[in-house]
């Protein structure tokens, strides 16, 4: 009995939590993802990354950058780190990409990736044939 | 005035998203250059406050204990979900977890359902002790000694007031003990710490719990604790000397006693037979016949067995009281003695602090017993939990218990680790020593140790020095330590004679060998006072790096 408890449990949670869950990604939470690939961020350091990453054309808000942290922490996909001793600005908070965040961002790539492909392809054959 | 207004905006959103994040959103704003940038924020920010009350009603109330840790980071519970239940559904759940919890005590008291059928000690409490002997309480292994020997002048002598209660019951034997063999030991000893003699505790039965030193301890009746001083505790040993003549055939079953207990306690059999041979010896050349006093004749055995052993622990020691064939267990009330004890200093952490460069430093003068001080302990090292590296200063800490080495070094792991075995040589048996699994939310795993050591690092502290050395999990700065990595016991020879031998070896998993005699040597030889100020600078050296 606990067994097949445990069982269901974790199948539960596979389902709610698996990687193709989360896809497609909207276009702030993958930049969010992105910009905390490579180290950890605080917030306003999160902005200025995804304003250099899309070389400024696309400019995250506090508000949708904290709205999406929301639920990233919830679904585990970034993990809070709390504050650093010694930051500039001690209100600031750090956050992490998890090993399940690495998992997403990894298929999200893969999936615009083919796209990209795919897109590249339809548009080769459409193009009108030289005489 | 816009940073007002936005500030307003931040507070009209739901209570979840504003504790968590209205401040990160300040800073944000407060980094905003110039006014467009200001009204393009407060504009974002008009958008989440109806984003967040129109399409974010889970998170409205969300606590979220787990992401605000308190200051001293002690873990807290995970929310997995905003849910609330009824009233009426919590009532229900009370009322049937009562019943059922009256059931099982009912059916485990009556033993109507055989599975749950447990012995149930019955306690009395009463003054005379009755209640320590049904309901022992637990003690964890310890790895200190106690003799009331030491606790009057060595130079960084642990004080009985500052010990387990065995050893506060124990400190009644300061009476007893001769003042020539006190002597003796601060003269040639007294960089001894506290204990030479844990338990006392009758010959001739089996060992019963050889790392209990409480079982068997010496206690004739709880009492106060004696006075700490170094006066009032000489005052206590009187001279007792030629209160018992002893004859030949005295000497001679002492003798016989003394070997019959190294023969089977001692860690080492070779060198065991090595001093019951000088014993013989000495005895059959006539060189035990003037001792007709107790007491010397106990130094002239002590002597005797150090000259061939070279060991400054084994010892014999002389009481002109009766000792008891079965002392009794701790009493309740010690225990309770050693628990305010601990808890009105601390548990003996003396400092918990960050130095510069986010360097955590821990000084604590004892590993005092777990099963008390846990919560000390874990305070502690929330405390330091941020830091990025960690200094353990144990240059005054003259050992304790086995289970704090083990409950302080796990949080330098991040995965159970083998710390050491202790081999108990007449059970020819071996208990291993490990740290418990990971604390959730410690940070402190990789991060650089530091352990300071002194001459006056002794018995445990020792222990968790030569562990961490072995595992490369510190490195270790000050002086070589004392020495001393056996454990001993106190076995009975008769009513007057006690022999305290060594009798478990504590053997590291890695060197297969331990610090006995020899002492820790620390990675980086400094003055003991310097110790401190060479490890932060390594440590800054390492934070750099």
């Amino acid at each position: 009995m606990t067994q097949w408890l445990g069982l269901r449990y974790n199948e539960l949670r596979l389902m709610k939590d698996s990687v193709p869950a989360f896809l497609p990604l909207y276009p702030a939470t993958l930049h969010i993802l992105l910009s905390l690939a490579s180290e950890d961020l605080h917030g306003y350091g999160i902005m200025q990354e995804v304003a250099r990453q899309s070389q400024g054309t696309y400019k995250l808000g506090p508000g949708t950058l904290y709205d999406n942290l929301q639920k990233l922490i919830r679904r585990k996909v970034v993990q809070e780190l709390g504050r650093r001793p010694g930051d500039e600005d001690p209100r600031r908070r750090y956050y992490r990409l998890t090993s399940l965040g690495r998992g997403v961002l990894a298929a999200e790539t893969d999936r615009l990736a083919d796209v990209v492909r795919q897109a590249r392809l339809r548009l080769q054959i459409a193009k009108p044939r030289r005489a | 005035m816009l940073r007002p207004l936005y500030r307003w905006v931040l507070r009209l959103h739901p209570s979840g998203f504003r504790r968590r994040f209205a401040d990160e959103m300040l800073s944000i704003f407060d980094h905003g250059v110039g006014k467009p940038a200001a009204l393009s924020l407060l504009v974002d920010g008009l958008v989440s406050l109806a984003r967040q009350w129109a399409l974010r009603s889970e998170f409205w109330h969300e606590l979220s204990p787990a992401q605000e840790p308190g200051a001293d980071d002690i873990p807290s519970f995970y929310t997995l979900d905003p849910f609330r239940p009824r009233a009426g559904a919590v009532i229900h759940g009370l009322v049937m977890s009562t019943a059922l919890f009256c059931l099982t005590c009912f059916a485990i008291r009556y033993s109507w359902i055989h599975i749950l059928h447990v012995n149930i000690p019955v306690v009395q409490i009463d003054g005379a002790g009755a209640s320590a002997m049904l309901e022992r309480p637990t003690v964890p292994p310890r790895w200190r000694d106690k003799t009331p020997i030491a606790v009057s002048t060595a130079p960084h002598s642990f004080n009985a007031s500052h010990s387990a209660p065995a050893a506060v019951a124990i400190e009644n034997r300061a009476v007893q003990v001769s003042a020539t063999h006190a002597s003796e030991t601060l003269g040639s000893e007294s960089q001894e710490r506290a204990g030479r003699l844990t338990g006392l505790r009758s010959a001739t039965p089996a060992p019963q719990a050889p790392f209990e030193p409480y079982v068997g301890a010496h206690v004739d009746q709880p009492q106060a604790p004696q006075p700490k001083s170094q006066g009032a505790t000489s005052a206590m040993i009187p001279a007792v000397a030629g209160d018992v003549k002893l004859d030949a055939a005295e000497r001679q079953r002492v003798i016989d006693g003394v070997i019959a207990n190294l023969t089977k306690y001692y860690v080492y059999p070779d060198v065991a037979q090595k001093m019951a041979d000088a014993l013989r010896v000495h005895e059959k050349s006539g060189d035990d016949d003037a001792a007709t006093d107790g007491e010397v004749f106990a130094d002239l055995l002590t002597s005797q067995m150090r000259d061939v052993s070279h060991d400054r622990y084994v010892m014999m020691v002389y009481s002109s009281a009766t000792e008891p064939e079965n002392p009794p267990a701790p009493s309740l009330e010690d225990v309770s003695r050693y628990r305010t004890e601990m808890e009105e200093n601390n548990c003996r952490f003396e400092k918990v602090k960050i130095l510069p460069h986010n360097i955590g430093y821990l000084k604590f003068n004892e590993f005092p017993d777990a099963s008390i001080c846990r919560t000390t302990v874990a305070a502690a090292m929330a405390s330091l939990n941020h830091a990025d590296a960690i200094i353990f200063d144990l240059r005054d800490n003259p050992g304790g218990y086995a289970n704090m080495v083990a409950l302080i070094a796990t949080y330098l792991f991040d995965h159970p680790t083998h710390l050491n075995d202790f081999y108990n040589r007449s059970e020819n048996s071996t208990e291993q020593s490990w740290t418990q699994p990971p604390v959730p939310g410690n940070r402190l795993a990789d991060k650089p140790a530091f352990v300071l050591t002194s001459p006056s690092t002794f018995s445990a502290a020792e222990g968790f020095s030569y562990d961490l050395k072995m595992l490369n999990r510190a490195t270790l700065v000050g002086e070589t330590t004392l020495g001393r990595g056996h454990m001993g016991m106190g076995h009975r020879i008769d009513d007057h004679f006690i022999i305290r031998v060594p009798g478990i070896r504590v053997v590291n998993p890695i060197s297969k060998t331990n610090w006995e005699g020899t002492g820790v040597e620390p990675d980086v030889k400094v003055k003991a006072a310097d110790a401190l100020k060479t490890a932060e600078k390594l440590a800054e050296k390492r934070l750099q790096k």
